[in-house]
């Protein structure tokens, strides 16, 4: 086969696969969107307000937008939209520091303490729930005040997850760090100065993931705020609809309140994504 | 099995060294299980060298110190504050205050009920006069577990912290010696943005950790020893203490209790665990390699939209899963419009039973995990392929290599060992992985052999929403809970350990540098 | 610390009961939180109001109304009784459950009586356990009957199981009937041929004693009958009035779902009672449940808040609030008087519970347990082949109801104390040890005061006790307690 006529049959069969990949994309994109389409569609009914079996809204309005104003969501967005945001701001740094820490620095107790937090991730959380509301409410932060308490536990275990970047800071070359370090900047100057501006694809990874934590919380939600509606976060408040008395007048509202919690997480991403993948192209790890 | 040389390894075929290498490491399993405990036991033995050391260490550094040094055995931080190191003196005194406030006050009413939980229940009192049975509570066997763990924490640090407070006695002594200055206070603070930086960055996530994981984990553990559940629950009814290994007897034991065709605790519990592992396993891999690939995809030359795609799968990101995986859940049904549509079409007669029969309850909830899964694991996957370094590509091609070759000898190995943790945890993850199940089947369909056991265990059942239902369902069982948490640990824990030793990027952690 | 609490508080108690000897000192106001379903969140709190403006004691209360369903009430409270709601109300399942926990204050013996005297029988029951009251009925709705669709089903054939099978699968449409996932719809089969599990609880809402006949030829013939259902291909086990909107054209359900069917099908809604079922030539009409939901008062340690709470307890579900909630919700009542009312007996959705009652049974009070035990019964039907394994189905639950009960020889045939001993209330048994004499001799020494008394009983039972009179300590001090069972002898002993 002579040169020229193997790089044709390349470009064919590039240009196949990429057909192929696109048509795969298309197909993965309607089984991804359909739940999505069926959810934002409920929620536009009005002729009837309890779950149906078909899709197509017979007829349409914003009715169950206007009425979801009426009741305790207002109050529930709010209160999750705080703690989501707090929780971004707070869980990056911690994620940060420590996945910074054990990525850099070598020392005595580096390898015991990754073990350690290794372990503690392999018990069941769902029994420390009990006991996470006993300390809670001894430190009244149950209930009506269920917000500060939810962030305080959302942030207080996240030094655990370091991995994803640990692995990140582990493919930033020591030579950058070692370099800074011969022309005499302290070990936090190179993390501010040197390190934070090529992690820009990392941060904003963490801060996504933060941040949409809080929105689908319910177990755990649910024990703190325990009862009270004022202190309940959108997934408990949207749920309690679900019960069988309820779910008839409720469930389109239901739909609707789930596209509204979809909006903040979708903007985020759709703005932050030109850094996202920019950042990460563009970012400094070559080779 | 014995192990081969080099040599004879190489000369045998491919499937041949696959073969051996699999039959090496599962052979390798018992030594791998003896050789932890043997680790264990020389981690014990060095343990208790170390604390004879110290406490040997102290004596001298009692005998041989000044009389700043043997006072600051009585009050913390005194040789510190006498020798000029103002701010860590203080800092040590301040805090054997707060402790010895701390045990007068409260600690040591904690400390000295913890033993027998409480001895004091409620008590009623019938008030004939205004025609109502008023209640009076007493001990809270709880809070007296709770506070007592808590107390029992800051007896470990304060000691940690007198051993502390002697040892820099030791050291000044030994520095002022040679005639140096010792630090002061304000090198000390500056140290904390440099040398001892990680002490700074850390400090604040450890904390939490401990009192947020490491506490609960601690109290969770005793609860596995005592009584508590619904008709114990330590204050309003009844209050609760220790039974010993009475919960993991009754757990681990395999007399069937419920007659015929019921099993025992055991053999449920063997049966959730196994069905949890498979779980485990197929929603970790198929989430990890489809992931990759969809996001190699999008990121291929050449393929148009990159931003486009990615937006709709993240969208499904965006809907918490309570609301979209109910919806799911509802689409699967044998009514629902999967199935209404298949109907329509022609394709079946009746209904499929995504929901009713084992089988396919299990193989639809790791399908459909798969729908959740691709989404988080593309985005992971996407940043960290871009930072291969393209040289790489550009001289496999050189060298004729296909896109196959090139993912196997380059992709995926970079790709395990950046993530190799990430799966790891990943794998725990999913073994704890409560919403998809919870959300989606509940457990369903039940199974009928296990209805005795406390819960009522399905086919889809994780241990860990089987643990859930053991303390929301009809007796909450605490205690119960408890020890199934505790049999989790254990056996992720060596199946960790395991992994953990043959992974690549904990061996090694400066490769790829 | 908190002893010394303890000992304040119980001061305060004594000195201000002495001074204070009227009624009238309830007057004051009072901060409470209520837990009503969602729907009835407003109602109540107009509710409230009346009570406030309307009652002769001077109560006020300042309350909190917070949207908790009833069906979640009781596992809320179990979570924690402390920070619970002050006035709950909760589906009666969760009774038992709730009575453990030390959730649910008992009524004195004027309310008990007004309960009694005002409410359905069926009602009252389900909030007794042994011989205390220990909630007021709020409803008496929570049965199930059937919803149709006439443009599916002809009406003469509502009355056959068999026949609507037929006409569903020659429709392709649903027979919707919760039948693998929830014993409350599968006991239906087993009350239509006569079968019962009735359990008996003591005063403090422990289960001792059941009944059970599930495992009998009768039990065979319900299970026959079920076994016709489950297998069809168009038999969907859920009990949700949306499901008419997912190509159901049956579904059996409650008086909450009456809006959402009647949303669906408008005027080819049917509502009637349950159909009967033909095994062997002979016909059973399927029962039902007949379950209600309560209304709580949680414990208090201040006596004038929980006789305040009483009194609103009592009047929210008293004839007037009942009537109220009827007109404005649809509940259907358990007052008599309102049960009696001609708008009551005209509901639509009411009626076909009202058609339905006459082959319902009382929910009264069942086993936790139970519900998971049971509704295997389901799952196992389907899968059998044959008539043996339909029997085993039976007998694999009757093993399971069995195992609840059984206790193993050393606690059958030992004895233990109970009584006013440890600072318990006659709730928890003390562990004794036989010893060589013969002489059984309590495990540990109890403080007690004089005039103390308890009993020593065998097997955790009431079968067997000594001695006839409660035993009463005569003079305080730390004893062991003896028991001579030859002789039936209890002593008190020093060492």
């Amino acid at each position: 086969m002579s040169e020229a006529k193997r790089h044709m049959g390349l470009k064919a069969s590039r240009a196949l696969s990429n057909t192929a990949i696109h048509a795969l994309l298309i197909i993965m994109s309607v089984i991804w969107l359909i739940p999505f389409i069926c959810i934002v569609l409920q929620s536009f009914r009005v002729e009837s307000t309890g779950p149906v079996g078909y899709v197509v809204p017979h007829q349409w309005g914003v009715d169950n937008y206007t009425k979801l104003f009426q009741t305790d969501f207002p109050k529930w967005y709010m209160n999750t939209f705080i703690a989501a945001l707090i929780t971004a701001v707070l869980q990056t740094v911690i994620v940060l520091c420590m996945s910074y820490t054990l990525s850099r620095f070598r020392f005595k107790m580096r390898q015991p303490l990754m073990r350690f937090m290794l372990i503690l991730g392999m018990f069941p959380g769902m029994l420390s729930m009990i006991i996470l509301y006993r300390i809670l409410k001894d430190l009244g932060l149950t209930q009506a005040n269920a917000v500060p308490g939810l962030i305080l536990v959302y942030i207080a275990s996240s030094g655990m997850g370091y991995y994803v970047s640990k692995g990140f800071f582990d493919t930033i070359p020591m030579s950058l760090d070692e370099a800074a370090r011969v022309d005499g900047a302290t070990r936090a100057q190179i993390l501010y100065k040197i390190i934070l501006p090529l992690s820009k694809p990392i941060v904003i990874y963490t801060v996504l993931t933060a941040f949409m934590g809080p929105w689908g919380d319910y177990v755990f939600a649910r024990y703190i705020s325990f009862g009270t509606s004022s202190g309940m976060n959108v997934a408990v408040g949207l749920y309690n609809w679900l019960n069988k008395d309820q779910i008839a007048n409720s469930y389109t509202m239901f739909c609707a309140g789930g596209v509204l919690v979809a909006v903040p997480v979708t903007v985020l991403f759709m703005c932050l994504q030109k850094y996202y993948v920019e950042g990460v192209t563009g970012g400094a790890v070559k080779g | 099995m014995a192990q081969i040389s080099d040599l004879e390894f190489l000369r045998l075929s491919k499937a041949q060294k696959t073969g051996y290498k699999i039959r090496r490491f599962f052979t390798g399993i018992p030594k791998a299980i003896a050789s932890f405990f043997l680790a264990v036991w020389h981690a014990i033995q060095k343990a208790g060298k170390a604390v004879g050391r110290e406490i040997s260490e102290i004596g001298t550094t009692f005998k041989e110190g000044d009389w700043k040094t043997k006072l600051s055995f009585l009050v913390m931080g005194f040789g510190s504050l006498a020798r000029g190191q103002i701010l860590r003196g203080i800092l040590f005194l301040l805090f054997e205050i707060i402790f010895i406030g701390y045990m007068i006050l409260s600690g040591g009413y904690w400390l000295s009920m913890l033993p027998s939980l409480g001895t004091q229940g409620p008590t009623k009192e019938y008030n004939a006069l205004l025609d109502v049975t008023v209640t009076q509570y007493h001990d809270n066997s709880f809070q007296i577990l709770l506070y007592g763990v808590l107390t029992i924490f800051f007896i470990v640090a304060f000691i940690y912290t007198w051993r502390v407070n002697i040892r820099q006695n030791r050291m000044a002594e030994k520095i002022l010696a040679t005639g140096k200055p010792l630090k002061s206070g304000k090198e000390d603070l500056h140290s904390l943005v440099d040398d001892q930086f990680h002490k700074t960055l850390m400090a604040l996530p450890l904390t939490g950790i401990l009192i947020f994981t490491v506490l609960p984990i601690f109290f969770m553990i005793l609860v596995a020893f005592t009584n508590y559940d619904g008709t114990h629950n330590g204050y309003t009814n009844n209050l609760f203490t220790w039974v010993g290994l009475d919960n993991f007897n009754t757990l681990l034991s395999w007399d069937v209790t419920g007659g015929a065709g019921t099993q025992s605790y055991a053999a449920t519990f063997g049966e959730v665990l196994l069905w949890t592992l498979i779980w485990a396993f197929f929603a970790t891999f198929t989430n990890y390699f489809l992931g990759m690939f969809v996001a190699m995809a999008i990121n291929k030359k050449g393929i148009r939209f990159k931003k486009g795609w990615r937006t709709i799968l993240v969208l499904t990101i965006a809907i918490p899963q309570f609301i979209s995986l109910l919806y799911v859940s509802k689409m699967f049904a044998k009514n629902g419009i999967i199935n209404g549509f298949l109907m329509d079409m022609g394709w079946i007669k009746t209904a499929l039973p995504f929901w009713e029969k084992p089988n396919w309850a299990r193989i639809t909830v790791i399908l459909i995990n798969i729908w959740i899964g691709i989404p988080y694991l593309m985005l992971i996957t996407t940043g960290i392929l871009m930072n291969i370094p393209a040289d790489l590509y550009e001289s496999a091609r050189i060298d004729g290599a296909n896109a196959w070759q090139q993912y196997r000898k380059i992709t995926l190995p970079y790709m395990l060992f950046v993530t190799g943790p990430y799966l790891l945890t990943s794998f725990t993850g999913n073994m704890n992985n409560f919403n998809v199940i919870f959300l989606l089947t509940g457990g369903a369909p039940t199974n009928p052999a296990a209805s005795s056991a406390a819960g009522a265990v399905g086919y889809t059942d994780l241990l860990i929403t089987w643990l859930f239902k053991i303390t929301t369902g009809a007796e909450s069982q605490y205690y119960l809970a408890s020890v199934i948490g505790i049999l989790v640990f254990v056996v992720v824990a060596l199946i960790s350990l395991i992994v953990y030793n043959v992974m690549p990027s904990i061996k090694n952690e400066e490769d790829f540098r | 610390m908190k002893k010394v609490l303890a000992l304040i508080l119980t001061l305060a108690l004594v000195v201000s009961s002495c001074v204070v000897a009227s009624a009238e000192s309830l007057a004051g106001t009072y901060d409470i939180t209520l837990w009503v379903a969602e729907k009835a969140v407003d109602l109540t709190k107009q509710q409230i109001a009346d009570f406030n403006a309307s009652n002769e004691l001077g109560i006020v209360f300042n309350a909190t109304v917070e949207p908790v369903s009833e069906a979640d009430a009781a596992t809320q409270m179990i979570t924690d009784v402390e920070a619970g709601g002050d006035i709950f109300c909760f589906a009666q399942d969760q009774f038992a459950r709730l009575v453990q926990a030390g959730a649910l204050a008992p009524l004195g013996e004027g309310a008990a009586a007004f309960v009694k005297e005002n409410n359905d029988a069926g009602t009252v029951a389900a909030a007794i356990s042994g011989d205390t009251v220990y909630a007021y009925p709020l409803t008496a709705d929570n049965g199930y009957f059937m919803y149709y669709d006439k443009s599916v089903i002809p009406e003469e054939d509502v009355d056959s199981l068999e026949k609507l099978i037929a006409d569903c699968e020659a429709a392709q449409k649903y027979f919707a009937f919760e039948m693998q996932s929830s014993a409350w719809y599968l006991a239906s089969f087993f009350f239509a041929t006569g079968c019962v599990s009735e359990w008996e609880t003591d005063d403090d809402g422990n289960f001792i004693s059941v009944h059970d006949t599930f495992n009998s030829p009768e039990g065979l013939i319900a299970v026959k009958g079920m076994e016709k259902l489950v297998k069809s291909d168009f038999h969907l086990s859920s009990s949700s009035g949306s499901e008419f909107s997912s190509n159901a054209a049956i579904v059996v359900t409650g008086t909450w779902d009456y809006e959402t069917v009647k949303g669906i099908l408008g005027d080819n809604m049917g509502v009637t009672d349950l159909p009967s079922f033909e095994v062997d030539g002979k016909e059973y009409h399927l029962g039902s449940f007949n379950g209600c939901k309560l209304l709580g008062v949680k414990p208090q340690v201040d006596a004038y808040k929980l006789a305040a709470l009483h009194q609103l307890a009592r009047y929210l579900t008293g004839e007037k609030c009942q009537q109220e909630r009827f007109e404005a919700l649809s509940w259907g009542p358990s007052n008599l008087t309102v049960q009696a009312s001609d708008a009551v007996q005209a509901n639509p959705g009411l009626a076909a519970l009202i058609a339905q009652s006459p082959y319902s049974v009382p929910q009264c009070q069942i086993h936790g347990s139970w519900w998971d035990i049971a509704k295997v019964i389901g799952d196992d039907v389907k899968n059998a082949e044959d008539e043996a394994g339909l029997q085993q189905a039976l007998d694999n639950y009757y093993d399971k109801i069995a195992s609840l009960f059984t206790l193993s020889d050393d606690v059958k045939f030992g004895w233990t104390v109970i009584g006013a001993v440890n600072g318990t209330m006659w709730d928890n048994d003390f562990a004794m040890t036989k010893g060589d004499d013969g002489v059984w001799k309590s495990n540990d020494a109890f403080e007690m005061e004089a005039g103390t008394e308890f009993k020593v009983r065998q097997g955790l039972s009431w079968d067997n006790n000594f001695p006839a009179e409660n035993f009463k300590v005569e003079e305080a001090g730390t004893y062991y307690v003896l028991f001579n069972e030859a002789t039936g002898e209890v002593s008190l002993s020093a060492e």
